[in-house]
This record gives C-alpha cells, sequence and structure tokens, in this order.
C-alpha cells in the first residue's frame, strides 16, 4: 500500500520533471533524494548544536574539510596559513554566497565568531573558540564582559581575516573542518532573530532548507544550485528523527528510510541482517575503561596493566559488536593522522597468566570491584563482559558491573571522584587530530570529558610542544612523544577503536566514507 | 449530586498541589546536573553551564524554585525547557499524536473485548469460551515491547504492509500498528470482565424470574443483561482511556510515535523539571476528571448508588 504511493508519487514527480523543465531535478528526470534516520536536532544554528552534526554539515560549508584518509583539504577557505602557529591568516575563496544570495565575506566569519563566543550568550559550542585571543575578555568569570569583540580577529579586506591565538596551534586549520560547527560563518539576516534562525538557517553549504524544521517532524533540504564547493551526488536529504534508533533499524530494514548509524544494541546482527549494505568505517572514537586512580588501590601501575591484559578485547568484541570494534594498540583512533597503532604493545594484548603474575606482584586486589557505567544507553552488556573477563583471568572474586540511573548522574559520580571501580570512558574526536582526542583525555582544559583524571605537566608540556609545530609531520611526531609519555604510567587501559556502522535499504548503491562519518551528499543511488 | 461534584472539584484542587510540588521535588532531587548534560558528548564549558543555571534559576533553593513555577502556572504559563523551547508549545503538539493513539485503541478494545467477552459468558463453558479465557491469557502474558518488535517485522518488514515508525501517514495508517499493540493488554481485561459479569448477571436471581416470565431471549439479553453487566465494564473502559491518554510510554517510544508518553520519557532522563511537572499536572487532571465522569455515570446506570 505505501510502496505503490510511493511509486505513484516518484512517478508523478518524475512526469513533473520532464514536463515542466526549470524544476532542479537532475538530467534524468527523477529527483535523487535519500532519507537519513536522525535523533531530533533541537537546534540547526550551528553555533548552537550539539546533536544536529549530519544536518549542519550540509547546510553549511566549513573552511577546511578533512576527507576519509585524514587529509586536510580547502573549501570555503583558499588558504589557512601561518609560519608560528599563533598568527594566522584565512584567505576565502571569492564567488561564495549564503541560499539567501548574500556574500560570504570576512566579516561573515568574523562576526559569527565573535558572537559565539560571547559569554552571556551561553552558546553551547562556544568552547571551541576557546584558544583565540580575547576569548576570556568576552567570558569574565564574574559580571559581564566590557567587549563584544575577540580581540584576536581582524578584517584584513572583503574575503582576508587573521585569527590570533592565545598559544601556538598548529592544528588550528583541522580544528576549522566539518564537525566545529562553531566556527561557521552566519549571514547578517541571522542576527534579527535566532530562534527563527536555528529553526530555518541559511548556510552557506551544498544544500538550503526546504521550509523549517518542526520538532519530531522529517525535515528536507535540496541542492543549492549556486553552491561553489563539489558538487554533491544527490538532490535532496531528508532527516526523519527517531526517539529509539533500533525502530529505525527496523524502520529502515522495510525500506521506509534510507541510511541510518547502527546503534549498538543493533551491532551484533548487522551484517547478517543487511549483508553488503552494511557499512564499516573508521571512526574517531575512542574506548577506554577509566580507572579511578583517587583509589588506593589502583595506584600502583601493575594493577591497571593487569586489567589490561586480563581482558580478551577481540573476543568482547566478537560476541557484543559483531567483531567490528577494533582492539585498541594506540591511546588515539587510527582516523587521526599519525596514530602510532601498536603503541600499546603487550600492554593492550590479552595474556592472562601475565596480568594475573602482575597483580600478584603488586599485592593483589583486596575488596569488590564496582564497574559503573551510565545506564539506559545499551552499554550493559559491554561492562558486564568486562566484568566476567576480570573475573575469570584476574581470579578477583566480587566483580560488579552496575549502571547508574542515568548519564546525569553518572557524570556527578565521577566528577566528585565517587567512583571506587573501573567506568565508561570514551570520546569521540570532532576533527581528525590526535590533539583532539588527547587533549580532551589528559588535559584539565579538555573539560574532563570522562576524565580519569591523569594531569601531569610533562604531559602539558609535551602537548603544548606538539601543538607548537606547523609542520604536520612534526606536529605528528610531538603527538607520539606524548602517547609514550602516557603510557609508561598506563592510566587507564585503552579497549577499542570505535567503528561507525552504517545500514542501508536497497534503494542505496554504496555510501561514501567521511572523516568519522560518512558523506551524506555523495551517497550513490541504486539504478531503479 | 451537585455537592458530590463540588466536593470531587476541591479535592481535585488539592491534588493538583500536592503532586505537583512531590514531582517538582523529585525531578529535582535527582542526582547529576542536567545543564552539564545539554552537550550530550561534548563537554560544555563551566562558564556556559553556570550561566543557563542562573538563567533557569537552578542555583536557587527548592521551595523558592516552587513557587516561581507555581506563579507562572496560574497565569496559565507552563515556562520554557532547558534549551529554551515553550513546554505549552511541545505539549500542545504531542497531544493530538497520543489522543489519536489512544481513542484508536479504545476503539479496538471496546468493540473487540466486550465483544468476544459477551460471547464467551453467553456460551459459558464451551469452547468458545474456554478458546477466548486461553488465548486472552496467551496474548496478556506476552510482554509488550516483544509483541510491538514482532508486529515491526511481520507487517513492517515481510508484508511491507503498515508503517513501522512516525505518523508521517496519517491517521489511520500510522496509528494501526501501535494502536492494536496497544489495545491487545487492554483487550484481555476488558473480555475477562465482560464475561465474569455477564455470566454473574445471568445466574443472578432476576433474570432467572425473567425467563420464568417468559420473555424473549433477545429481550432478556439485549436489554437487561446487557445493561446491568454494563456497570463494571464501564468503569473499567473509562479509567482505562484516562491511562491510554496518559501516553504509552513504551508503545510510543518503540513506534516513534512524538505523543506525550515519548515526550514524558525524553524528560526524565534528562532531568528536564518544567516539562516533567507540565506533562504530569496534564495527566493528573485528566485522570480525576475521568473518575469524576466515571462516578456520575454509574450513578446514572445504577440508581442504587448514592453520592452523599
Amino acid at each position: 500500500m505505501k510502496r505503490a504511493a510511493a511509486v505513484l508519487l516518484a512517478a508523478t514527480v518524475a512526469l513533473a520533471g520532464c514536463s515542466g523543465g526549470g524544476d532542479s531535478g537532475s538530467a534524468d528526470g527523477a529527483t535523487k533524494s535519500i532519507s537519513f534516520a536522525v535523533s531530533d536536532p533541537v537546534t540547526l544554528n550551528p553555533g548552537r548544536q550539539t546533536i544536529a552534526f549530519a544536518q549542519v554539515k550540509e547546510l553549511f560549508a566549513s573552511l577546511t574539510f578533512v576527507k576519509s584518509d585524514g587529509s586536510v583539504t580547502y573549501l570555503n577557505a583558499e588558504s589557512v596559513k601561518s609560519s608560528d602557529a599563533v598568527h594566522w591568516t584565512v584567505k576565502l575563496r571569492p564567488g561564495w554566497t549564503f541560499h539567501n544570495g548574500e556574500k560570504v565575506t570576512a566579516e561573515s566569519y568574523v562576526k559569527a565568531w565573535n558572537t559565539v563566543a560571547y559569554g552571556p550568550n551561553a552558546w553551547e559550542n562556544s568552547g571551541q573558540l576557546v584558544n583565540i585571543a580575547g576569548y576570556d575578555a568576552l567570558n569574565p568569570a564574574k559580571g559581564k564582559p566590557t567587549t563584544t569583540q575577540l580581540s584576536g580577529l581582524k578584517v584584513v579586506d572583503d574575503l582576508t581575516f587573521t585569527v590570533t591565538l592565545k598559544s601556538p596551534d598548529g592544528q588550528f586549520p583541522v580544528q576549522l573542518s566539518q564537525a566545529q560547527s562553531g566556527f561557521f560563518p552566519l549571514p547578517e539576516a541571522a542576527y534579527k532573530d535566532f530562534d527563527a534562525f536555528g529553526k530555518q538557517p541559511i548556510g552557506n553549504g551544498p544544500f538550503q532548507m526546504v521550509g523549517s524544521y518542526t520538532e519530531n517532524e522529517p525535515m528536507t533540504v535540496k541542492r543549492y544550485d549556486a553552491y561553489q564547493g563539489p558538487k554533491p551526488t544527490v538532490d535532496e536529504i531528508v532527516f526523519k528523527p527517531y526517539t529509539d534508533m533500533t525502530t529505525a533499524y527496523t524502520d529502515v530494514q522495510a525500506g521506509n528510510t534510507d541510511i541510518l548509524f547502527v546503534p549498538a544494541a543493533r551491532m551484533a546482527q548487522v551484517k547478517k541482517d543487511f549483508g553488503d549494505r552494511a557499512y564499516v568505517f573508521q571512526g574517531l572514537g575512542m574506548n577506554y575503561l577509566g580507572l579511578p586512580l583517587w583509589d588506593k588501590r589502583y595506584q600502583d601501575v601493575r594493577v591497571r596493566q593487569a586489567i589490561s591484559m586480563a581482558i580478551d578485547r577481540q573476543a568482547v568484541s566478537n560476541v557484543i559488536y559483531g567483531g567490528i570494534w577494533e582492539p585498541a594498540t594506540a591511546l588515539t583512533p587510527p582516523g587521526e593522522p599519525g596514530t602510532p597503532k601498536g603503541l600499546c604493545g603487550e600492554l593492550c594484548t590479552f595474556n592472562p597468566a601475565k596480568a594475573k603474575q602482575l597483580l600478584a606482584e603488586a599485592g593483589g586486589f583486596s575488596g569488590t570491584m564496582e564497574i559503573r557505567y551510565p545506564g539506559g544507553s545499551g552499554l550493559d552488556d559491554l561492562y558486564n563482559a568486562y566484568a566476567n573477563q576480570l573475573r575469570q583471568n584476574l581470579g578477583i572474586k566480587d566483580v560488579t558491573a552496575t549502571p547508574t540511573t542515568d548519564f546525569p548522574e553518572f557524570q556527578k559520580l565521577r566528577n566528585d571522584q565517587k567512583l571506587s571501580g573501573p567506568y565508561f570512558s570514551r570520546w569521540g574526536a570532532l576533527y581528525a587530530s590526535q590533539q583532539n582526542t588527547l587533549r580532551s583525555f589528559y588535559t584539565k582544559a579538555g573539560g574532563c570529558v570522562n576524565c580519569i583524571p591523569y594531569y601531569t605537566p610533562q604531559v602539558e608540556q609535551l602537548l603544548a610542544k606538539a601543538d607548537a609545530q606547523v609542520d604536520p609531520q612534526k606536529a605528528i611526531e610531538g603527538y607520539v612523544d606524548v602517547q609514550t609519555a602516557i603510557l609508561k604510567d598506563f592510566p587507564a587501559p585503552p579497549m577499542f577503536f570505535e567503528k561507525y556502522t552504517y545500514a542501508t535499504s536497497d534503494r542505496i548503491a554504496k555510501l561514501a566514507e567521511g572523516a568519522g562519518s560518512l558523506e551524506l551528499e555523495n551517497t550513490t543511488l541504486a539504478d531503479n | 449530586m451537585a455537592r458530590f461534584t463540588i466536593r470531587r472539584l476541591i479535592e481535585l484542587v488539592l491534588v493538583f498541589f500536592g503532586v505537583t510540588f512531590a514531582i517538582y521535588a523529585a525531578v529535582f532531587a535527582l542526582p547529576g546536573d542536567p545543564i552539564s548534560s545539554l552537550g550530550g558528548d561534548q563537554p560544555l564549558s563551566p562558564a556556559v553551564v553556570e550561566r543557563i543555571r542562573n538563567l533557569y534559576h537552578l542555583n536557587d533553593p527548592l521551595w523558592s524554585q516552587y513557587l516561581r513555577y507555581l506563579g507562572h502556572l496560574l497565569t496559565g504559563d507552563l515556562g520554557v525547557d532547558f534549551r529554551g523551547r515553550s513546554v505549552a508549545e511541545r505539549l500542545a503538539s504531542r497531544w493530538p499524536v497520543t489522543i489519536r493513539l489512544a481513542l484508536t485503541a479504545w476503539v479496538i478494545q471496546v468493540v473487540i473485548g466486550v465483544g468476544l467477552g459477551l460471547v464467551a459468558g453467553l456460551r459459558k463453558n464451551t469452547w468458545i469460551d474456554r478458546g477466548v479465557l486461553i488465548l486472552t491469557i496467551l496474548i496478556a502474558s506476552v510482554p509488550i515491547f516483544v509483541m510491538a518488535v514482532t508486529a515491526q517485522l511481520v507487517f513492517g518488514v515481510k508484508l511491507s504492509l503498515l508503517p513501522i515508525a512516525g505518523v508521517t501517514d496519517g491517521w489511520p495508517t500510522s496509528y494501526l500498528l501501535p494502536a492494536t499493540v496497544l489495545a491487545i493488554y487492554g483487550l484481555a481485561a476488558v473480555a475477562r470482565l465482560t464475561r465474569g459479569s455477564v455470566v454473574d448477571t445471568m445466574s443472578s436471581d432476576f433474570v432467572r424470574a425473567l425467563w420464568a416470565k417468559g420473555l424473549s431471549r433477545r429481550r432478556v439479553i439485549g436489554v437487561h443483561v446487557l445493561r446491568n453487566s454494563a456497570i463494571p465494564v464501564l468503569t473499567y473502559l473509562a479509567i482505562d482511556l484516562g491511562a491510554l491518554l496518559g501516553g504509552a510510554v513504551v508503545t510510543e517510544g518503540i513506534f516513534n510515535l512524538p505523543g506525550v508518553g515519548q515526550l514524558l520519557f525524553e524528560s526524565i532522563r534528562v532531568h528536564e523539571g518544567p516539562t516533567v511537572v507540565g506533562i504530569a499536572t496534564a495527566l493528573i487532571l485528566i485522570f480525576l476528571l475521568t473518575s469524576l465522569v466515571v462516578d456520575l455515570l454509574n450513578s446514572l446506570l445504577d440508581p442504587r448508588i448514592r453520592h452523599d
């Protein structure tokens, strides 16, 4: 019944395309439309969104663009250059426009960044701009800021602006890539009413809004013909909101939705259900087993090493994630260029005999080992598996895995250091640089994402040294040095390089891999 | 009657204040900070968190927050959630979905449940009666999410007959599958209750007297038995409608219906105090009103029931 309606509709559209002309449909007449399952985005304002990455990436174009192999290319920028990693000059490509025809200029960026960084606005992505000079003046500890402009930003001409950073950062161009939406430009029209803009944003990207976004309703974007970047292969993308991604999974199976990011609960069966319509992409997610370094029992490095070597990562992945997740052998995911795979060596290799021996040398383990993780997030299987492995392979009698009520409670227990055992710890990087993962886990300023917490002056210094390199190769060497230093202390075992898994309906012939996601706009449709 | 109604209305006001405060306090007492979780995986900078907390007066003591909320509520203002969206608007967009789902499920329950119950009750101890008994017990013992997921796989994936998720196909197509799954559980109870009631009435003295008077079967059953068996069933059905209107958290979740139940679930998960209390208040009102209507209805059906 539904199928018939869809066919009828498609036929009508095709007919209209043939007879009408002037429509934005492609040469063969039919609009190439795909649908993608998402969570409700809440807002599409790039300075505020925290779960609408897929949508804003199609509506806006970033200055730089990281490809799936980790290489950095320019998109809206012609160049982003610096000789000292502190003073950066950004040159824009000429001829770019917002969807309402307004020109994209240096001012579109500078004004937007000032707005995102302005403290009283309290925009969620403000933290991405923290290293620009003048950020602190816009975010005083008390009271209202005395200025509204970042002192580090200067407009040079229509298409050029300069950025001064607080500390040298050779990774700045990577930070300007597609998932760091705090750095996106805003058109003049946005400033009139940000609430309205969040529902119907006007971007500079390959797609523009059709109508506006309404909570829990599908949202459509269509190709923007004046877009100056690479031409997308599809004409239209429909974002369909789901509260439960396992429902979306079934809906893709039924062919009602085309593409979805497979939830953890379905990873064990996705290859069986979808065959070659299941795609496994390199992720930027890094999964650790956090350890409570504030608890005496975990202060001996041999205990921490023993825990790492007592868990058979491949077996856990096989049972719970269908073998899709890759056992971690470094502190950063392989999607970040130069990640030293294998650096962790035998410490990340399953070796129960050695693990037991190390634990014995450290004086054994007393009491209950209480693993904690946020409840209601589909993590139960993973942490129960860890508990079983530690019980069997380390000979610790009482190992429990207990969920908290929800994520806020977990966060509070962890931040207050009220956890007494191993715990959930992960970070999905927003840009493909080892810097992002290392900063998030191992610096105080990283925001204590899943704080282990392990902060040492030595790591800070080595990170700063690597950050200061403008040459990407030298920077990579620097970050590897950081990892080597951290591994000596082995604060917490790295567990998995997360893989991002997608599944499609039979309307899709091929998905295009992106950096830490997919390039939705370059999806290939099946010919039928 | 009027006195009874007024008394119930006064009770309603008291319950209203008690419940809103209890729920407000419960959400307030949940461990963890809803604001720092706003960013999902991304950490928000402490300055941003602090500013948002101040914006929503989250640093004030509980009583002051509650009074402020109550003050707004009395002027009809349900406030905004932590993302700045109007709670009233969000609720308004959710009610139509839940009402459609509830009414569809309820009608299925009434038609099939009462029908099965009548047949079983009138054919007491035959294979039909036993068949209905076994069937309803079997169905009612399957967990709802198993039933829902199975229905999705069979009717959505394998047969491609009905949509699995969302409301984009409109009523009734989008609602048939979830409403049926939802109805099945109430249905078993309605059928059992109707059967029992009919059996009781059939064996009561006044029905035997009617048979003895020589009234036709049609008249005995159609008028006297039905009316007298209706009271417990009707009470159940009315309360059930109230419960259905409260939103079916599991069903709305699995079928991705943006209804009130789903909103309530999401809001509790992210500690959205204002939204939770807003929904709870509305639900309490619905529940109190339906039970009031039931009481009034009962006294109309059976003049022996007096309220004074």
